[in-house]
């Protein structure tokens, strides 16, 4: 059975957001690679395709608010925009992100980089948003729960982080600014991992219509983690 | 005249930056159409004494789909009804102001209202097809406008069929009688006798109101579908349906048009207060 146009549209609106999440994704890594390599000129385009990303995620809302406004939508093509909506706004955080990244650079290089090991922890996050966004094309749930999973392992890199520097910084030998800036960095890689984890939560509701955030089990990982 | 919808589609498009990913229109432009196809200037229709419609000026857009919305008895079937001269019929029915039809006055005392009808084809919203073969009621249009040839009607049958999505329900019963179809299935016939003979623009009037939800869907999927190859025109009581099918939208309230609006604009940020009002259900 061929599409009818307004599923048509719904998938040209999905088609957006995976583009979109190609360009996040991109800015991201740059975003990393550019303090690693201090690439100022990157930084500048990170900068110029960040105004780009802003742009895309207030059309694609236009759209799906349109879309809402028009065609009211019912059950799963209701539950589709709604992520869409959602899943932009994500995006459009972690494209903040690797502006703020950027922001760290004259502090850092590559020595840091290595030494904190954000090539990998910027990896493992990189892979839970690819993976959670190819969840939410396949509506594949299965995956979904296992980027949800995937959090702790970055939580543990952060906190690995964490307990690094303020080992530094009572040692008193170690320049604080730089730990700031190495907290910073940790800390926004670690925060696009919880917007992974977001949309994954997101594409559970789109596939089952149960949201999912805030039960029981996420509270008792967070009081864990505190704890730890 | 409202606001073009080219405006709305490509208000941020002349900034390069987003010309990597393709952001999808609500709206598609329409190749060669938004030019005004019916033009009314201070158009007004009255039954006797009283004035059902009172001094619309509007552009329709050709190409384009124009519903029409309002309350019952709000003036947006006689509207309608007076763009292909169907209130003729209807004693004691008269005009005043100009309606004019690609340049040409509607209610001229030249124009060849059988000739207007063929260009203006128009659907109930009862289906009412004749008691006739399926064939006979496609061909019926062509015939009576001198078309003899059997393999030319066979033609002319097989590509309307075909513009309305019924050819490939009916095609191996082309013979049998048309009450035989279901309610949506004699409705696309009726949208099928109308592309029959050629018309530039299709009046609907509540073509959905006695169909079921699949049927519906069916009518509306063929109307985005015949967009772009003509003028369509809707008058619906179903305000979802206006926002769903149309390009551009007409929202008349006593007999005057209130607000002419691109269906986006319309629907998210209408100018009028009684639009609002009217599309929100704050009935008064």
């Amino acid at each position: 059975m061929s599409e009818r146009p307004v599923h048509e549209h719904l998938k040209e609106l999905s088609d957006v957001l995976v583009q979109l999440s190609d360009k996040v994704l991109q800015n991201f890594n740059d975003s990393l690679q550019a303090v690693t390599t201090q690439d100022s000129q990157l930084a500048r385009r990170i900068r110029m395709i960040d105004d780009e990303i802003d742009l895309i995620e207030v059309r694609l809302e236009e759209q799906c608010l349109a879309f809402l406004a028009l065609q009211q939508p019912v059950a799963r093509d209701l539950r589709t925009v709604v992520t869409i909506v959602k899943i932009n706004d994500d995006l459009e955080r972690i494209g903040d992100l690797a502006v703020h990244i950027i922001e760290r650079m004259p502090e850092l290089g590559k020595e840091v980089m290595e030494k904190y090991g954000f090539e990998k922890m910027g990896s493992v996050s990189t892979s839970m948003v690819r993976r959670a966004i190819d969840a939410f094309v396949t509506r594949d749930k299965p995956l979904a729960i296992q980027v949800c999973d995937t959090d702790e392992e970055v939580d543990t890199m952060h906190r690995f982080v964490f307990k690094k520097v303020a080992d530094a910084m009572k040692s008193g030998t170690s320049n604080t600014e730089q730990l700031l800036a190495v907290l910073s960095v940790s800390r926004y890689i670690e925060r696009m991992a919880d917007h992974a984890t977001r949309i994954a939560r997101e594409v559970i509701y789109l596939v089952t219509g149960e949201i999912v955030r805030h039960n029981e089990d996420t509270f008792e990982k967070l009081i864990q983690s505190l704890k730890d | 005249m409202p606001m073009t919808l080219e405006a709305t589609e490509t208000k941020k498009s002349k900034d390069s930056s987003v010309r990597d990913i393709y952001l999808p229109p609500e709206r598609k432009k329409v190749s060669g159409g938004g030019t005004a196809h019916v033009s009314a200037k201070n158009f007004s229709i009255y039954y006797g004494e009283f004035e059902a419609v009172k001094k619309v000026s509007a552009d329709i857009m050709s190409k384009y789909v124009t519903a029409i919305i309002g309350p019952s008895g709000c003036g947006k079937s006689t509207f309608l009804r007076s763009i292909n001269r169907m209130n003729d019929l209807i004693p004691n029915c008269h005009t005043t102001g100009a309606l004019m039809f690609d340049g040409e006055d509607v209610y001229g005392k030249f124009t060849d209202e059988v000739l207007l009808r063929k260009k203006i084809g128009m659907v109930f919203q009862k289906p009412n097809p004749f008691p006739k073969s399926i064939f006979d009621n496609i061909a019926y249009g062509p015939r009576l406008h001198g078309v003899k040839d059997r393999k030319t009607l066979e033609g002319i049958v097989e590509k309307s069929l075909r513009k309305a999505a019924l050819w490939d329900e009916v095609c191996d019963r082309l013979d049998k009688n048309a009450l035989g179809l279901s309610g949506g299935q004699q409705q696309r016939l009726c949208v099928a006798r109308t592309l029959a003979v050629e018309p530039e623009i299709l009046l609907l009037d509540e073509p959905t109101s006695a169909l079921d939800p699949k049927a519906t869907a069916k009518i509306e999927d063929l109307i985005q579908e015949l967009r772009g190859s003509y003028t369509i025109m809707i008058v619906t009581h179903n305000m979802q349906q206006a926002s769903r099918v149309s390009d551009y939208t007409m929202f008349f309230y006593e007999g005057v048009l209130i607000e002419h609006a691109p269906t986006a604009q319309l629907f998210t940020r209408p100018k009028d207060q009684m639009t609002e009002d009217y599309i929100t259900g704050r009935f008064s």
